[in-house]
């Protein structure tokens, strides 16, 4: 077993995979950034290495500063997290040469996967159905003439892309070099490779998620699935497991395929394969494979009762993986809402600023995976996910109520969060149906916030004749307002 | 005291322990049973309100049962903002500003260009995104005040634009 890891991550992520090492014995050291020197995640490590600027180029993404920090510290093993570096297959083959070890998949799995359109010649050949489409042209007139075949509406995505960059929905042909355009530069700019490809868009499908795992010794079996269909701007906002569209026969016939997928590239350690599934057919089609562990990963360790990042973690040091397929079971209900610093009411554009409050939502069968506190700062040089708010219930009724209940728990002041968005969402007969759809939020779902209410018009009244500061500790002294509610409270407490 | 928030004016009297409210033609008792750290424990005529309260500037960030709003307080600033507003130039300027905190990544135009609506005059990344700054309307671009590379701040102004006459 390993003695030291360095988690090359930030945020909630990097909390988490530090947990798994704890709970095993391992040190943990962490990487940052200027912009998160009074992060969370660098408190939670047993030691810390400052890395560079804030711009992830001089940070998290640069391989030579992370890889001089684990030497540096004596770490033997790297955990990538996700984003960032962790499908890099440059990087895993970086931590190789380095003399240590990936916690991971190997460099020629990831690079067989980061390329969707290398991936989607694969899986055809590995008889994996994929979604109608071309690779490998260049040219607007080739990309026109290949979506006249397929017929609009089309999706252009990177070819080395994930994450929802890159990718465009091209409705009709007048719109196609703009988007090209777009997605093109995204795609340079994300993954510092421009070329994209071009396949049918499904509008009313499901995303649904295999997560496999694998040990070294050529173990290879799925977790079942995840539902992630409630998504905006691509990216997604809530998922679930099991999946309300999936009957035990088609999750069956999607299981093998993920392993068959995962198989055809060698695959080892924690991996997701995404499909869509095209809800009025029940036909699937193979989308990419995540070659690392996924941020909605927490719902899987509720139903199937593993600890994911553990495991990674056991397998990456050489232990065989001691579960086969017929071990493992489904066991009740979980759903994740990812708690976003956005705003709903303006196009999700992201909200940065200083944290006034950041009280999490406690009680049995909730969990929240987060990196951040009050007094944080969230800026705009990451990803605006602030926490994972994560339930489970013995049946998908009593996993949304509880859902439901954890929100209304969580309270965050200083940026606008998608957490009454989230609420609506839950509440909305679609969702309670099983039938939201990739696009539904964008189409069907027309959010508006609602308006104060008399007790949040008093509390704000209350508040503002008295308080100049509500994160100051009340003191007699320098209240000047004997009336102030603040005041109130120290005297109710003497 | 008299407090407006987004339009909304509410009038609150302290009698010792206890607060009169008056918002609309409603008028409510409130006791305060315990405050503390932005937290406060009410009973507004005698029903149990749990609220947590922020201010940053005017603005007051209030959640009671679940649900979160970003007040802002108005009173005595109304006339400012018509202020603010009236000096972009009316109708006929526009002052394109930075929707959020990011990075100019590239800015696609020159001052004195004619630029068409929906034209993209500026692009800005932020969080990973990629956020195009476009023209509202028919325009020449009267000024840039923002170079490649530079970071800027949330509604810092990019660029003025000056509509054409039609």
């Amino acid at each position: 077993m390993f003695r030291k890891i360095l988690i090359a991550n930030r945020g909630e992520i990097a909390i988490r995979i530090m947990r798994a090492c704890k709970e095993l014995g391992i040190q943990t050291v962490a990487v940052y950034s200027e912009a998160d020197k009074n992060s969370l995640h660098v408190q939670f490590a047993d030691e810390s290495i400052l890395l560079g600027a804030a711009a992830p180029k001089e940070s998290y993404l640069n391989i030579d500063k992370i890889i001089d920090a684990a030497k540096q510290t004596n770490a033997d093993a790297i955990h990538p997290g996700y984003g960032f570096l962790s499908e890099n297959a440059s990087f895993a083959a970086a931590v190789d040469s380095a003399k240590l070890t990936f916690i991971g998949p190997s460099a020629d799995s990831i690079r067989a996967m980061g390329d969707k359109a290398e991936s989607k010649i694969s899986m055809k050949k590995a008889g994996v159905p994929t979604v109608p489409g071309v690779e490998g042209i260049e040219s607007e007139k080739d990309f026109k003439k290949a979506a006249k075949e397929i017929g609009y509406p089309v999706l252009v995505k990177a070819a080395a892309g994930g994450g929802g960059k890159g990718m465009r929905v091209v409705n009709t042909e007048s719109e196609m070099i703009e988007s090209l355009e777009a997605a093109r530069s995204e795609a340079l700019n994300a993954f510092g490779d421009d070329r994209v490809l071009i396949e049918k868009y499904l509008p009313n499908a499901h995303h649904i998620e295999f997560q496999v795992f694998g040990d070294k010794n050529g173990n290879l079996v799925h977790l079942f699935e995840r539902e992630c269909s409630a998504q905006r701007r691509h990216q997604k906002i809530i998922e679930e497991t099991p999946s309300p569209l999936l009957t035990s026969k088609l999750r069956k016939e999607m299981g093998e395929a993920a392993v068959a997928a995962a198989k055809a590239v060698g695959y080892f350690n924690a991996g997701t394969v995404e499909f869509i599934v095209d809800p009025d057919t029940l036909k699937f089609y193979f989308l990419e494979m995540n070659t690392r562990l996924q941020v909605e990963h927490p719902i899987t360790e509720f139903v199937v009762g593993l600890d994911l990042v553990q495991w990674q973690i056991r397998i990456a040091a050489g232990e065989k993986f001691p579960f086969t397929q017929k071990d493992l079971f489904q066991r009740g209900h979980a759903i994740e809402c990812r708690v976003y610093a956005e705003d709903p009411a303006g196009g999700f554009l992201p909200s940065t600023g200083r944290l006034l409050q950041f009280i999490e939502p406690r009680g049995p069968g909730i969990r929240v995976d987060s990196g951040f506190a009050a007094g944080n700062e969230v800026t705009h040089f990451y990803d605006p996910l602030l926490a994972k708010l994560i339930v489970d219930g013995e049946n998908r009724e009593v996993a949304i109520q509880r859902m439901k209940a954890a929100l209304s728990e969580f309270v965050v002041h200083g940026v606008t969060t998608n957490i009454d968005f989230m609420q609506s969402v839950l509440a909305h007969p679609d969702f309670q149906n099983g039938e939201v759809t990739t696009r539904w939020v964008e189409t069907n779902f027309n959010w508006k916030p609602s308006e104060p209410t008399l007790e949040i018009l008093i509390a704000a009244a209350l508040a503002d004749q008295t308080i100049t500061n509500p994160k100051s500790k009340i003191s007699n002294s320098n209240e000047p307002d004997p009336y102030s509610p603040w005041k109130a409270a120290s005297g109710f407490r003497n | 005291m008299k407090t407006t928030f987004d339009q909304r004016a509410i009038d609150l009297t302290s009698n010792g322990k206890n607060y009169k409210a008056v918002l609309d033609d409603q008028t409510v008792d409130i006791e305060i049973v315990h405050a503390e750290n932005g937290k406060l424990d009410l009973l507004i005529d005698g029903n149990h309100v749990i609220a947590y309260v922020s201010s940053d500037g005017a603005k007051r960030w209030v959640t009671v049962n679940g649900r979160t709003f970003v007040l802002t307080k108005s009173s005595g600033t109304a006339s400012d903002s018509k202020n603010r507003r009236s000096s972009a130039g009316g109708e006929h300027a526009s002052e394109l500003a930075a929707p959020m905190p990011g990075q100019v990544r590239s800015v696609n135009v020159s001052e004195g260009d004619a630029v068409s609506k929906g034209q993209t005059l500026l692009v800005l990344e932020a969080m990973k995104m990629e956020i195009r700054i476009q023209a509202p309307f028919d325009s020449t671009v009267k000024s840039i005040t923002a170079k490649v590379g530079q970071t800027v701040e949330r509604e810092q102004i990019l660029i003025v634009v000056d509509k054409l006459e039609s």
